[in-house]
């Protein structure tokens, strides 16, 4: 793992932009999430949970790439901060009651303020790692976030009166907004189509999405960014530079704590309950923060619009390749290598040949191939003026 | 100039975006489904004039995919028999089958998909996903057979449960033991049982048991995923316990098995039907400890000397020469035997909807399984187990399917007393 946080060393200063090309970036991105915005209209329910799915991997990615990339933190610990957001929610706007067999505690807020308070409580949780975080480095920092992961499957069956308990869990407040409620209830319809639970949900994960991505990059771009890059790069010269190494280093890790909790809220929210784990391998275990660690690498650290494909391939082809599976011609479950298997070795793959190949990522492919595109449509040497193939670790998206 | 490119070459992607948009004027059709009734029976989900389509989500790949796989292909087989004998109602069935690796966010997305297809579940495996999904059972209507004897879940009425629940069978089975003259009153018993809906509820059922014979009872938790037993069993050796107790993986049985052998431990084994799979009990050196493993049930082990279960088995053999055989396969084939009576029923209600399905099987009573399933089945009573009877097997590697039937259908007075959780009334 050493070997791929030094891949991302990289000289930092943003490069100049053309005005043209940023308003070319800022038409597609419109384009991009205008088709997003009426994709509820056109697929089915399935497709659409595959892609909430994908946002909910999405907003945990970037919060990871930012304490990976940005700031050079190993974190195994994304898992634990998805519980502890989910469960901060499930508590905050859950009603005090007996739910199967376990009494459950619940606040009764409104779930906005819930919400919030989930976010605000999951990254109090990284900062509370922010003394490990700042003692350590690389692998030793990643072991040590990894303790997290099995105490959170500890305290997750330990304690049945915030989570549920590992048998039934509980089911957390679905989210309203000044009364509008994203779940079933009410019969709205947008040019024929029901908007029920799927779609109401697609719009609230969207949106969670856009803002995690829109801060993310604003925290690349400002003097958050800068400071993080530098620890990441030299703790020495950025402390002579000025920068608090400690607290940016505690900062990396609550931000990125946070956007985990947010994703947290949004797995419960999606599967409609909160379920601590009956084994290490579940929900919030180990194989989670591996995932998320591996959407960072594929999307090529330290980039958010790459921790977002990253998230699009790791998290979206199992889905997508269960959903298609008949007419990929995956269509015999009996037959063994069902498409549950074929996508774990897919990403698998993914995550070799980007270490292989790219150390940067689809991120840098991504660049090359826009940089590659500039190129030729302004042999005149405008170019020079286009974004060049930017090192790894650099966002630019 | 640049700029007017500029502007041309930003357009494309927007105006790919806005023909996206028109393009397809006729945007998705509301709910499909509304199947062409033939007049004398209303439909909606998942019925058409000729077929009844029923889910299947099973667990082709993960921890549970040799049960997994006997089940569906019983379930197969049971439509594939229906079919041929005309089907019901007049229709066909056919079934959507899936895996979902045991994993409850592959098991959401195929659900959400297939749920708009298909009347009911034929299948639905595992308690992780069963617990996901309970809610979408409920606000979507859908009846669904649950592949999770736990009791715990018995408070969702859209939940079927075929047989009897694990805190029954562990029940049941102490007190064939006792019966037996194995263990006696006062005796310390060592159960180990996984964390979560499967081990906590087996481990009710031994609590229960322990309680009213004055026995004490040595209870180690575990994670599903451990593997190495030989630390709890050698507990129980120094606590001077008379049986062990497992509500455990196939795997963590064989090494509690094994540590039982390795260290002279020699007392009966009882463990909830999960326990065992013969391909992995009776493979390599696991089979020479099997041997004081019971095995406690409420469907028929695969070899079992049941006509119908011999029937059954004939059957499959025929069809998958290769494949292997557990106690997955009488079960699913007894699955289907209970939806076959279920939707007769709403069928002669003239009503197959999913609202008409659920009612039918909320008003079942008598429901038989030709002795596939231990007991007739009761779905009437809310929150109480549908049976309280168990078939009661050794492990015997001379078997097919690893399994020797050593009773008839076994209920055990304490087994008739015991509340389950969600059982409303006195």
């Amino acid at each position: 793992m050493s070997e791929v946080i030094t891949a991302v060393r990289a000289p930092a200063a943003p490069a100049p932009r053309s005005r043209r090309g940023s308003a070319l970036r800022a038409l597609a991105w419109a384009a991009l999430l205008l088709v997003l915005l009426v994709l509820p209209l056109y697929v089915g329910p399935g497709l659409l949970s595959a892609g909430q799915y994908v946002m909910v991997g999405a907003v945990g990615a970037i919060g990871l790439t930012l304490v990976i990339g940005q700031a050079g933190l190993l974190s195994l610990a994304h898992a634990f901060f998805l519980l502890v957001g989910g469960t901060s929610y499930a508590v905050l706007a859950g009603e005090t009651e007996q739910a199967g067999s376990e009494y459950i505690v619940g606040l009764g807020l409104p779930p906005l303020l819930a919400l919030v308070g989930a976010v605000v409580i999951s990254a109090l949780a990284g900062l509370a790692f922010a003394p490990v975080a700042g003692r350590l480095k690389g692998i030793y920092l990643g072991v040590a976030s990894l303790a997290l992961v099995f105490l959170g499957f500890y305290l997750g069956q330990a304690l049945p009166m915030l989570t549920g308990g590992a048998a039934s869990g509980r089911n957390p407040e679905p989210f309203s907004l000044f009364g509008f409620s994203f779940s079933n209830e009410g019969y709205l319809a947008v040019l024929g189509v029901p908007f029920r639970q799927s779609e109401r949900l697609w719009y609230l994960f969207l949106a969670f999405t856009v803002i995690a991505f829109v801060l993310a990059r604003g925290a690349v771009r400002s003097r958050v960014g800068r400071a993080w890059r530098g620890v990441r790069d030299n703790e020495a010269a950025a402390a002579v530079m000025g920068v608090n190494v400690l607290r940016a280093k505690a900062g990396a890790f609550a931000v990125s704590a946070a956007y985990a909790g947010l994703s947290g809220v949004m797995v419960t929210l999606w599967l409609g309950l909160l379920k601590p784990d009956e084994s290490e391998f579940g929900t919030y275990g180990l194989n989670t923060s591996i995932a998320f660690l591996a959407m960072a690498i594929i999307g090529g650290l330290g980039s958010i619009a790459g921790a977002v494909v990253g998230a699009l391939i790791v998290y979206g082809t199992p889905q997508v390749l269960t959903l298609f599976a008949d007419e990929l011609g995956l269509g015999d479950t009996l037959a063994g290598l069902s498409p549950n298997v074929i996508s774990l070795y897919v990403y698998g793959l993914a995550v070799i040949l980007v270490v292989l190949f790219e150390p940067g990522g689809l991120a840098a492919i991504g660049r090359r191939i826009a940089g590659f595109a500039t190129r030729r449509l302004h042999p005149d040497g405008t170019a020079a003026t286009a974004p060049r193939s930017a090192p790894p670790g650099e966002d630019r998206s | 100039m640049t700029l007017r490119r500029t502007w041309r070459r930003a357009c494309v992607p927007a105006a790919i975006a806005v023909a996206l948009v028109l393009a397809g004027c006729s945007t998705r059709a509301p709910e499909p489904g509304a199947g062409g009734g033939a007049g004398e029976v209303a439909t909606d989900v998942g019925v058409s004039a000729d077929t009844v389509t029923l889910g299947v989500l099973t667990d082709t790949s993960g921890p549970f995919r040799n049960l997994g796989t006997g089940i569906t292909q019983g379930n197969q087989l049971w439509a594939d028999e229906l079919n041929a004998r005309g089907g019901v109602c007049g229709r066909r069935i056919a079934l959507e089958i899936a895996d979902s690796g045991y994993k409850a966010d592959t098991a959401t997305t195929v659900y959400r998909q297939q749920q708009p297809n298909v009347l009911g579940y034929l299948q639905l495996l595992g308690s992780p996903i069963n617990a996901a999904l309970r809610g979408n059972l409920e606000t979507d209507e859908v009846t669904s057979l649950a592949l999770s004897w736990s009791s715990f879940i018995l408070d969702n009425p859209y939940q079927i449960i075929p047989g009897t629940t694990y805190d029954l069978e562990m029940i049941n089975g102490l007190a064939y033991m006792q019966q037996q003259g194995l263990i006696a009153d006062g005796d310390t018993l060592g159960h180990i049982y996984i964390g979560g809906e499967y081990g906590d509820n087996g481990f009710l059922g031994a609590q229960y048991y322990a309680q009213q014979h004055g026995m004490t009872l040595q209870p180690a938790k575990i994670a599903a995923t451990d593997t190495d037993m030989t630390n709890i069993v050698t507990g129980f050796q120094g606590a001077g316990v008379k049986a062990i107790l497992l509500t455990t993986s196939p795997a963590q049985t064989a090494s509690a098995l094994n540590a039982a052998n390795a260290l002279g431990l020699n007392v009966p084994v009882l463990g909830n039907n999960p326990v065992f799979d013969p391909a992995t009990n009776l493979a390599g050196p696991a089979a020479a400890s099997v041997g004081n493993l019971y095995v406690v049930a409420s469907s028929v082990p695969y070899s079992a000397d049941v006509p119908k279960a011999k029937e059954v088995q004939e059957a499959f053999e025929a069809k998958n020469p290769d494949a292997g055989k557990n106690y997955g396969v009488p079960y699913g084939y007894a699955g289907g035997l209970i939806w076959e009576q279920i939707l007769v029923r709403a069928c002669e209600n003239g009503d197959l909807t999913r609202k008409g399905v659920h009612d039918a099987f909320l008003a079942s009573q008598g429901i038989t399984t030709e002795d596939l399933v231990a007991s007739e089945l009761d779905f009437s009573k809310a929150g109480s187990p549908p049976s309280r009877s168990v078939y009661i097997a050794q492990a015997d590697p001379a078997q097919e399917g690893g399994l020797r039937q050593v009773v008839p259908p076994f209920t055990a007075p304490e087994a008739e007393s015991y509340k389950a959780p969600h059982e409303q009334g006195a």
